[in-house]
This record gives structure tokens, C-alpha cells and sequence, in this order.
């Protein structure tokens, strides 16, 4: 120390002072190389993470349409709003403003403000005009963003079929839940972030993919065909639940398939489950007398009887394993057809019983009963159907009735498809293609592109089916069914069934509780189409043949002449005047029933408004001309291949033989004239295809479409006279 | 023997430098908060850029009187007196933010404690002038010189301040230091100190906490961690080159204080670890050049007061700098002249016309 001075000891403490703050200097230096250049990516990410609020922004969801491409289920944008509550001036004044527009609860709408400063939803998915209304109000930090909202066009048409969907666009039921994966798309991404002005702004991180269409075998027209006759049938019936399904044998498509009670899919707050079920494919119900098609198909089947065999039905009356079982008529000796159509339960258990437990279990598995049809819809019910260890004494009788067995729908349309498609079970289908995003293009080969494939297996010979066809016809000419059909120009057949419902309460047959069916198809030798209908718990009348049948006679005549299906039979001068007065004069009857054209929706048209049009007298001349993609009926029918199949694989006979006769309500009258179709707004090309069809000469003049027709559509004309068209672009 | 040499215009250089940088990061972290709690994003730029104008024309004119001005008992008292005075009574005036802090004076507002350590060094240079050579005799001469630096510690303790009295301490262990003081009282003293400052710490809820916090800063990054770690997330956000001027991000919501305390998160998100690194360096040229001030000055009061001041900005912006890279434990120090805030920033500006004043003295 006294070697030093102090100022030098003070010079060198000062030097040490300046390096220990240098190395405290270097070290904070080495920690922002750290910071900023080893850890870089994970604090940028980070910081990423919390500056940015992403939400997702909904897919478009895939439409789904019918097969024609009409559009079933579409995705429209709407607005939605949402708020960046830190920008919200008073949130509790907007909230009260917003809450009164969208009549909900404010204090929800500024609970939302309060739990977030970046985002929340205000309202979503709202019609235009609420969100013009929250527009108007300009408030500052709410925000309004276009999200798709499902909407059905033809509101409850095939509503249990199409389903519906949650507010997040996820389906809930039907097809749009069967198919949620397809049709729901992958969804966006949407970041909100401030910048460094701290002004907010959002931007699209990735776009959504929309969904996938879907294509369904159902056909709208026909599909509002169904629901009309339905509902009438049930307006009738009083009952409390009704299906109706419209089948092609040949292919298992659906056509139609409603069910009563049904719902609004556009409207969804209000739905009971009884209204959402498709009872077609869910429920079960006892088939009663239906089911006795297997029994009376397995015996011809396995040569155990034959048509004309005599069975005696002991009056109505049998014992089996110590049980009596009664007809609700007494029979005498009925030959086997008339067992049928008679629907005798005894003659039914007496050739049931020859069958043996082994071959009737086979047979009935072979029609598809006890397992599900594979329909595409959801929740699709097996049946109930035992296995053979588990019946009992009585088990064997009551089944060849169609007793102790419970079936679907969806299953009752599938047995009656196997007889009508000559004795091949095909499996039924709802979905006829997906097609990749994108608008739809109407593809002729889309049936071929099945996303299930079709599975097909022979149940019966060929030739048992026809036996079965021509005692199921029995059924429709002087059998329980006689008289309740009406269907001129057609053959039909089909089965009735009566079965007594089970009261859940006493476990009992109900006396007062029936499920009434009819089951059947039509033309009988070439089915053009299957349908079945049931109706649960009809009041009064209550039988299949009563309640039933009625319903199917008036769709197969309206699916029959929209299809324009060659007449099999006759029609007797009568019926001629008759079909033809319902071609013309019903236009002007709208309470009339067996008015062809079905309002499906106003604007939505196609085939069926031409129909319409090609039978409306002069009057309707204008709507037609109002409807630009006006398409003739024939090619409507072009479209449907089984029902032309139908025609031309019988030898010899072409459509183009038929096509005057089976268009009799349109072209040909019974005194020799014609009457004149309305051309005006066709393209040249169907004014020509018509005229050939309805053997009128036309005079056409320029290019384009149809402007001007003289004489003006509905005039009859004699053969020979010509018809003048005037064309323009 | 002393003569006069133009002042250090490096030492110049530096200041004017920090303190625009202080100015523009101002106006950068506060522009958003601003706009919002005031409906200008310039309030608090201007406020600072005034503050900058007058501290830097009273460092002009300070650097024009020569210190040994000071080195006279009435100075250096009444600065104490006039310190503790004010130390005293901002706790009988109404609290902001729960701590007695400030003194409002109309649009002027003071925190003494900015004062206190001016004052410390002031005293400390002229008790120690012509005291080197007793400075390791505790009783003649360490415990008067400590004693008075500890008084105003303890009040500002008492604010509370922890974090500026131990800046305070900081200095004075600096200032006595350079005196020549043995090693071993330096070593005496921390070892008095410690349970002293631990009681302060984990006595005190939220102290305890940001201790926790610092100690293992992933634990808790919703809660207390929050603000550590959301500087760091600024800081390593810039990268090599900064998100750009005004562009950082983490200020709006994130950083506490962006403008203060936390400013040097701001400048290392908006101009990268090139901005930050210039920053640290202008700090560390500022430091090479004040205390090279204080080898060359012509006696001891010269050089303590160079000492003092020098270290009273180095060591707070090195504190500050490390409490924002999470080096250090969370205390609420400003960062010398970029830092929002008047009367720190007159104050160091003041401090920094004594020091540029001793530069033109040498030896």
C-alpha cells in the first residue's frame, strides 16, 4: 500500500471497474446472439402463435342433388358477424343494439365481448336482411364474414332422406350425416391480427376446400310425387306415421322414399325425433301378410308346391304346436295363388311348413331379411329376426305369416324388387355418385360410378318369379287389393299386408293398432318400378289393401306416365277419353289428384313442368314460353335407361312403336285430330324430336329457339296440317 | 498540473446518440398506448423530445461550469438535505400505483429517489477527496462515508424502490471502490447485506415471485412470468435485423411498459440484434469514455465524481439490458436516456454536463 500510490492504486481500480462492466457488457452481448439468433425460430413462432387469433372459416359444403342434377341441398353464402371486442367503443350499448335486432339476450352477446379482446362470434350464419340491419347500425369492431349456410330448396321434400345440418355445417341425420366426410369439405384457416399500429386486420390463411357433391338416385319429381300421395294417404288414414318408397327393381335405386311425419330442413329448431326419423330405414314393424311372398317364393322355389295346388284352409283355422290361429276371413280350398291372393294365414302356415325351419331361414336370409340392406343412409335397422336356436313350437307358423319377424321399409321394397327383377335380390341404393367439387355436370354414366357397389344374388329362379308376379297380380285383380288400384292402361301387382301392432303396454297384438301395407310394381311383365307404403296406426280403415294400395296405385300412375312407360293393357275407350281429359282438362283442376305435374318448387322445374306443359291447353302457352330450359318429356324419360330397357328388350317392339300409344294423353285423340304441343322456347332440335314423336309436320323458319308456333299449342289439328314454328336467337 | 482541453465530444457523440434513440423507441413503443389512452399516438414523444431538449441544453450548460463548484460543504449538504427532505415527503402525498414515488408539481412530476443518487455521488467524492488514504479505517472515515448512502437507500427502500436503492448502492460500492477501498469490506458488507436484502425479497409477495420467476422462467408464463418472458419473446423476435421500425408487435399488448422499463425489448424486436448490439456498444463506448474521464482527471473529487456518474449510467443500463434478456431478476430500472420518463432524463443529462464539465480538466 505504501508502495503505491493512492492515486495509482485509484487509476488501476478504475481499469478494473471499466473491465468488470466490459464483461458484463460482452455477456448481455452473447445473450442477444442467443436470444436472436440460436433461439430465433422458437420465439418467432411463439410470438406468431399469440399475436395471431386464427379461426377456421367454414368449407363451402358439397351440394347434394337429384339425379337429374336438381339441386336437394345447397350451400348459399351468408353473413355472419363477429366482434373484436378491444375495438368496440360501449360494448354494452352494442350489445343492446345487436341484441335487440338478433332477439336474443344481450347480456350473452356481451358476456361473448368480455371473454375476448381479439374475436368473438356475435351471430352467425344470418338472412340478408338482419344483416343489412346490423350493417346499418355501423359499429365500430364488428365485422361481418361469409360463411356457408345449408338450405334444402325444396324444403321437406326427402327431408329425412337429405337430413340436416348443425350451425357448424356438420350433418346431423340423413344423407348429409351419412356422407359428412364427402360433403363437409376441409376447412380454412382465418388469422385476425393487429398490426403495428395496432389496427386489425384479417387475413386468409389457407382457403377451405369446398366438399364434395353428391349425386342421389332420388328423383325430385318423383320423390314429390311420393310425398303428395303420402300425405294425402295419411290425410285419409288419419295415421300417425306413413312410408312411401319408390324402388327400380332392376338397379336398387331409390327414386323416392318419404316418410310422415316429416320436417322443414331449412328450420330445424323445432324438430320432435318422431319427425327426423327416416322410419324407412329405422324402424322395425311386423309385415304381416307381405311376408308371405317368401313363404309361398320358397315352396314354388323348392318344388314343394305349384301355383294351382289345391290347400285347404280348414275355414279359416289351424292348430299349431297346441296354438289355434285364425284367418280374419274363413277360406275353403283355395289354390295356392289365391292363398296369396286371398292372404290366407292358414294356407300360408301349411305351405310354410313344408318348407322345414333349415330352408325357410335360408330363404328368408336370402331376401335380405335380418341384416341391413346397405342403404347409404344412417342408422339403418337389421330387423329382428331370429336364429333358428331360438325359435320356438309356434315360431315356424307365425313367421310364414309374416309374424315374429320385424322388417324395415327399406327391406319390404327389397323382397318385392327380387320377384319384380325376375328373382335377383339387388341391393338398394340412395347415392348414386359423388362428384369431385365443382358445379354438377350432368353425366349419363353416373349410375355407373355407384360409390357402393351394386351386390346382386339370385334368390329364386327366373321362373318362380314369374309365378310369383302372376299371383301377386292375382292380388291386384281379385285379391285383397281388388278395386283399390287405379291404374288404366297398366298391369300392377303386389301384396297386401295387415298386421296388428304390438301394444307396448300389454305385449299384446293390438286390437285397434294396425300396420297397413302395400307392397307391389307395375307393369307386371317388364317392372318399371317398385313402391312400397305403410301406414302405422291408421284410423278406421285399416287394412293394406284399403290404405295402401290406394296410395300405390296413384304413384305408380303418376311415376308411369311421367317416365311415359309403354301401356301394357288396353285402355277401353273409356279410359282413353279419361287419360286424355286428365292430360288436358286436370290442368284447370288444381284439386284434382291425379293432376301429373307436381308442384316440386316454384322455379326448380324441369321434366315434370314440361310434361305440364306439353298437356296445358293454349292458356298455359305463356308459362311455357316463361321457362327457358323447358325439355321435352321424352327426354326425361331418355334418362331413365330401365324403363326404355323395359320396352325394348321385348322382341320386336320399339319404343318408338310405343311412344304415340304410351303419349296417348298427349298427342292423339280420340277422334282422329292432333293436338298441337307448345314448341315455343324449345331448341329446334326437341321441336323437332316432339313433332316426330307426335307425328306433326312443322314448317320451321330461321334458327335459335322456338318464338312464335301458329296454330298456338292445344289446337287440334287433322293429320296433315301442318304447324308453322318461327325461330330466333 | 491541470490544464483546460475541449470536452470529450466522443462522450457528446454518445449521449446525443442514446438519447435520439431514446426519443424515436419512445415514440415507437408508446404511439398504440398513446393513441389509445389519449387519442394522440405523439403524447408521450413529445413530452419526451421536451424533456431531451431541455435536459440537453441544461447539459450544455451545465458542462460550462466547472465542477469544483460543487465541491463545497454547502452544495454537497444541501443536495442530501434537500433529497431526504423530498424522500420524506413523498410519503405523506397520495399514492400512484401503490408506492410513493413521485412528487406532481403541476405538469412537472419527480421521483426523488432520481435525485438521490446525484446526490450520493456528490457527497461521496467530496467526503472521499481527502479521505483516500483513511478510507480503509471503518471508523474515521467508512462508516461516515457509507452511512449517509445507506440512509437514503433505506428510505427509498421504504417507497418502495428496491430497485433504485440498489442502484444506489451500486454506486456507492463503485464510487468507494475506485477510492481503493480493501476488497475485503466490499466483501464485509454484501455479506451484511444479504439477509438484509433476502428479507426484502421473499417478505415481499410479488418480490419473491419475480425471484421465482427469474430463477425458472418457463414455469409460470401465463402468470408471473409473463412479462419476462414476453420480452423475450420481443428480443428474440428481431433476430439478426428487427421486424423494422415501428413494426414490433409485442409491444401492443405484451410487454409491460413498453416505453420504460422495458423499451430496450422494443428496440431489440424492431431493429434486431444489429440495433441491440449498437445500443450495448454506445453504452459501452459511454463507459470506456467516462471512466477514462475519471484516470485523467486532475484530483480525486474530479475523478470520483467521474467514477460516480459514469457508473450510475452504466450500471443501470447494464441492469436494465440483463433484466430484459432475463439475466437478471425483474426491478423496475429505466434504461439511461432512452427510457420514457423527464426526470430521469434531465437528471441524467444534468449528471452528464458534470461529467462532460470534468472532461475538460485533465491532469
Amino acid at each position: 500500500m505504501a508502495a503505491k500510490s493512492p492515486e495509482h492504486n485509484s487509476q488501476r481500480r478504475v481499469y478494473w471497474l471499466g473491465g468488470l462492466l466490459l464483461a458484463w457488457a460482452a455477456l448481455i452481448a452473447l445473450r442477444l446472439v442467443q436470444l436472436q439468433v440460436v433461439r430465433y425460430g422458437e420465439f418467432h413462432e411463439r410470438a406468431q402463435k399469440q399475436q395471431q387469433r386464427t379461426f377456421e372459416v367454414s368449407p363451402r359444403r358439397g351440394n347434394i342433388y337429384d339425379r337429374n342434377g336438381h339441386e336437394l341441398a345447397m350451400s348459399v353464402n351468408v353473413d355472419s358477424v363477429f366482434a373484436v371486442p378491444s375495438e368496440v367503443r360501449d360494448q354494452e350499448v352494442a350489445a343492446t343494439l345487436l341484441g335487440k335486432i338478433l332477439k336474443t339476450d344481450s347480456r350473452e352477446i356481451l358476456a361473448r365481448m368480455k371473454a375476448s379482446h381479439a374475436f368473438c362470434w356475435v351471430a352467425r350464419k344470418l338472412d340478408a336482411q338482419t344483416a343489412e340491419r346490423i350493417r346499418a347500425l355501423n359499429l365500430q369492431g364488428i365485422y361481418f364474414q361469409k360463411e356457408p349456410r345449408r338450405f334444402y330448396p325444396n324444403r321437406d321434400l326427402a327431408a329425412q332422406v337429405l337430413g340436416y345440418v348443425g350451425m357448424d355445417d356438420d350433418g346431423l341425420s340423413g344423407v348429409e350425416l351419412a356422407f359428412d366426410n364427402e360433403l363437409h369439405g376441409i376447412p380454412g384457416k382465418m388469422a385476425i391480427q393487429r398490426d403495428a399500429r395496432g389496427r386489425y386486420f384479417s387475413s386468409v390463411e389457407h382457403q377451405p376446400e369446398p366438399g364434395q357433391n353428391l349425386v342421389l338416385t332420388i328423383d325430385e319429381n318423383i320423390q314429390a310425387i311420393a310425398e303428395r300421395e303420402l300425405e294425402r294417404g295419411m290425410q285419409e288414414t288419419h295415421a300417425i306415421g306413413g312410408t312411401a318408397i319408390v324402388e327400380n327393381p332392376a338397379t336398387g335405386e331409390i327414386l323416392a322414399l318419404a316418410n310422415r311425419p316429416n320436417f322443414n330442413p331449412n328450420d330445424t329448431r323445432h324438430i320432435t325425433p318422431a319427425q327426423l326419423k327416416n322410419r324407412a330405414v329405422t324402424d322395425i314393424y311386423e309385415p304381416g301378410s307381405t311376408f308371405k311372398i317368401v313363404t309361398i317364393a320358397a315352396a314354388l322355389e323348392e318344388h314343394l308346391t305349384r301355383p294351382e295346388e289345391p290347400i285347404d284352409c280348414q275355414m279359416g283355422s289351424i292348430v299349431v304346436a297346441g296354438q289355434r290361429i285364425h284367418d280374419s276371413r274363413p277360406h275353403g280350398v283355395l289354390d295356392v295363388t289365391h292363398v296369396i291372393a286371398e292372404s290366407s294365414d292358414v294356407g300360408s302356415i301349411k305351405i310354410g311348413m313344408r318348407l322345414g325351419e333349415q330352408k325357410f331361414d335360408r330363404y328368408v336370409r336370402a331376401f335380405g331379411f335380418g341384416s341391413q340392406s346397405g342403404i347409404e343412409l344412417p342408422a339403418e335397422t337389421r330387423g329382428l329376426y331370429k336364429p333358428i336356436s331360438r325359435w320356438s313350437k309356434v315360431s315356424m307358423a307365425a313367421m310364414s305369416m309374416g309374424q315374429e319377424i320385424g322388417i324395415s321399409a327399406v327391406q319390404l321394397a327389397g323382397l318385392i324388387s327380387t320377384i319384380a327383377n325376375g328373382g335377383i335380390y339387388t341391393s338398394p341404393r340412395i347415392v348414386a355418385a359423388d362428384v369431385p367439387n365443382g358445379r354438377f355436370e350432368v353425366n349419363p354414366a353416373f349410375q355407373s360410378t355407384s360409390l357402393s357397389p351394386v351386390t346382386q344374388h339370385r334368390v329364386i329362379s327366373d321362373d318362380t318369379a314369374q309365378e310369383m308376379k302372376q299371383m301377386l297380380r292375382a292380388v291386384v285383380l281379385d285379391g285383397t287389393a281388388r278395386g283399390h288400384i287405379d291404374l288404366p292402361g297398366y298391369s300392377a301387382a303386389g301384396k297386401t299386408g295387415t298386421a296388428q301392432k304390438v301394444d307396448p303396454a300389454t305385449h299384446a297384438y293390438s286390437k285397434t293398432k294396425y300396420v297397413g301395407s302395400f307392397a307391389g310394381f307395375a307393369p307386371v311383365d317388364h317392372p318399371a318400378v317398385v313402391i312400397a307404403v305403410i301406414f302405422d296406426s291408421a284410423v278406421g280403415l285399416h287394412q293394406g289393401g284399403q290404405v295402401a294400395a290406394p296410395v300405390f296405385g296413384r304413384i305408380a300412375k303418376q311415376v308411369l306416365a311421367y317416365w311415359n312407360v309403354p301401356h301394357d293393357l288396353d285402355l277401353n275407350q273409356d279410359q282413353r277419353k279419361r287419360v286424355l281429359r286428365a292430360g288436358i282438362a286436370d290442368e284447370g283442376d288444381e284439386t284434382s289428384p291425379d293432376h301429373i305435374g307436381g308442384v316440386v318448387d316454384e322455379g326448380t322445374n324441369s321434366g315434370m313442368a314440361n310434361v305440364e306443359a306439353q298437356l296445358t291447353a293454349p292458356a298455359a302457352s305463356s308459362q311455357v314460353a316463361a321457362t327457358p330450359q323447358v325439355q321435352p318429356a321424352k327426354l326425361a324419360a331418355k334418362e331413365h335407361p330401365k324403363s326404355v330397357v323395359a320396352a325394348e328388350s321385348q322382341p320386336g317392339v320399339s319404343l318408338a312403336d310405343h311412344a304415340v300409344e304410351a303419349d296417348g294423353s298427349v298427342v292423339v285423340d280420340v277422334d282422329g285430330t292432333q293436338v298441337v304441343p307448345a314448341f315455343v322456347g324449345k331448341s329446334m332440335r326437341a321441336v323437332v324430336e316432339m313433332a316426330e314423336r307426335a307425328s306433326i309436320e312443322i314448317e320451321p323458319s330461321g334458327s335459335g329457339v322456338a318464338r312464335e308456333q301458329s296454330p298456338p299449342p292445344g289446337t287440334h289439328i287433322v293429320p296433315g296440317q301442318k304447324v308453322t314454328v318461327r325461330f330466333s336467337r | 498540473m491541470a490544464k483546460r482541453v475541449s470536452l470529450d465530444k466522443v462522450l457528446f457523440s454518445v449521449t446525443l446518440v442514446l438519447v435520439v434513440i431514446g426519443v424515436v423507441f419512445v415514440f415507437s413503443a408508446s404511439a398504440v398506448m398513446a393513441k389509445d389512452r389519449y387519442g394522440s399516438p405523439y403524447t408521450f414523444f413529445f413530452r419526451q423530445l421536451a424533456w431531451a431538449v431541455v435536459g440537453l441544453l441544461a447539459m450544455v450548460v451545465i458542462a460550462k461550469i466547472n465542477y469544483r463548484h460543487y465541491q463545497r460543504p454547502s452544495v454537497v449538504f444541501t443536495a442530501l438535505s434537500v433529497t431526504t427532505l423530498l424522500l420524506l415527503t413523498v410519503f405523506f402525498l397520495d399514492r400512484s400505483h401503490n408506492t410513493h414515488r413521485w412528487i406532481h408539481a403541476g405538469p412537472f412530476s419527480l421521483q426523488p429517489s432520481e435525485l438521490a443518487k446525484p446526490a450520493i455521488i456528490l457527497f461521496l467524492a467530496y467526503f472521499l477527496e481527502s479521505r483516500t488514504r483513511t478510507l480503509n479505517d471503518w471508523r474515521s472515515t467508512l462508516i461516515p462515508a457509507v452511512l449517509p448512502p445507506l440512509l437514503l437507500a433505506a428510505l427509498i427502500v421504504g417507497e418502495p424502490d428496491l430497485g433504485t436503492a440498489l442502484a444506489c448502492l451500486a454506486i456507492t460500492i463503485c464510487v468507494l471502490f475506485a477510492a481503493g477501498l480493501d476488497l475485503k469490506y466490499i466483501g464485509y458488507g454484501f455479506v451484511a447485506l444479504l439477509p438484509v436484502l433476502c428479507w426484502l425479497v421473499f417478505l415481499v409477495p410479488w418480490r419473491a415471485r419475480r425471484m421465482m420467476v427469474f430463477l425458472h422462467p418457463g414455469d409460470d408464463v401465463r402468470g408471473a412470468g409473463f412479462h419476462i418472458w414476453q420480452s423475450l419473446i420481443a428480443v428474440g423476435t428481431g433476430g439478426l435485423s428487427g421486424v423494422g421500425l415501428m413494426e414490433g408487435k409485442q409491444k401492443l399488448f405484451y410487454l409491460p411498459e413498453p416505453h420504460t422499463d422495458f423499451i430496450f425489448s422494443v428496440i431489440a424486436e424492431e431493429i434486431g440484434l444489429i440495433g441491440a448490439v449498437v445500443v450495448v456498444a454506445l453504452f459501452t463506448v459511454f463507459m470506456v469514455r467516462g471512466l477514462r474521464a475519471a484516470t485523467l482527471a486532475p484530483d480525486n473529487f474530479a475523478r470520483f465524481l467521474a467514477v460516480g456518474i459514469t457508473a450510475m449510467i452504466a450500471v443501470q443500463a447494464l441492469f436494465n439490458i440483463s433484466v430484459v434478456l432475463g439475466l437478471l431478476p425483474t426491478k423496475g430500472i429505466p434504461l439511461p436516456f432512452i427510457s420514457y420518463g423527464g426526470s430521469s432524463l434531465f437528471i441524467m443529462l444534468a449528471s452528464m454536463g458534470v461529467l462532460l464539465n470534468i472532461t475538460q480538466h485533465v491532469e
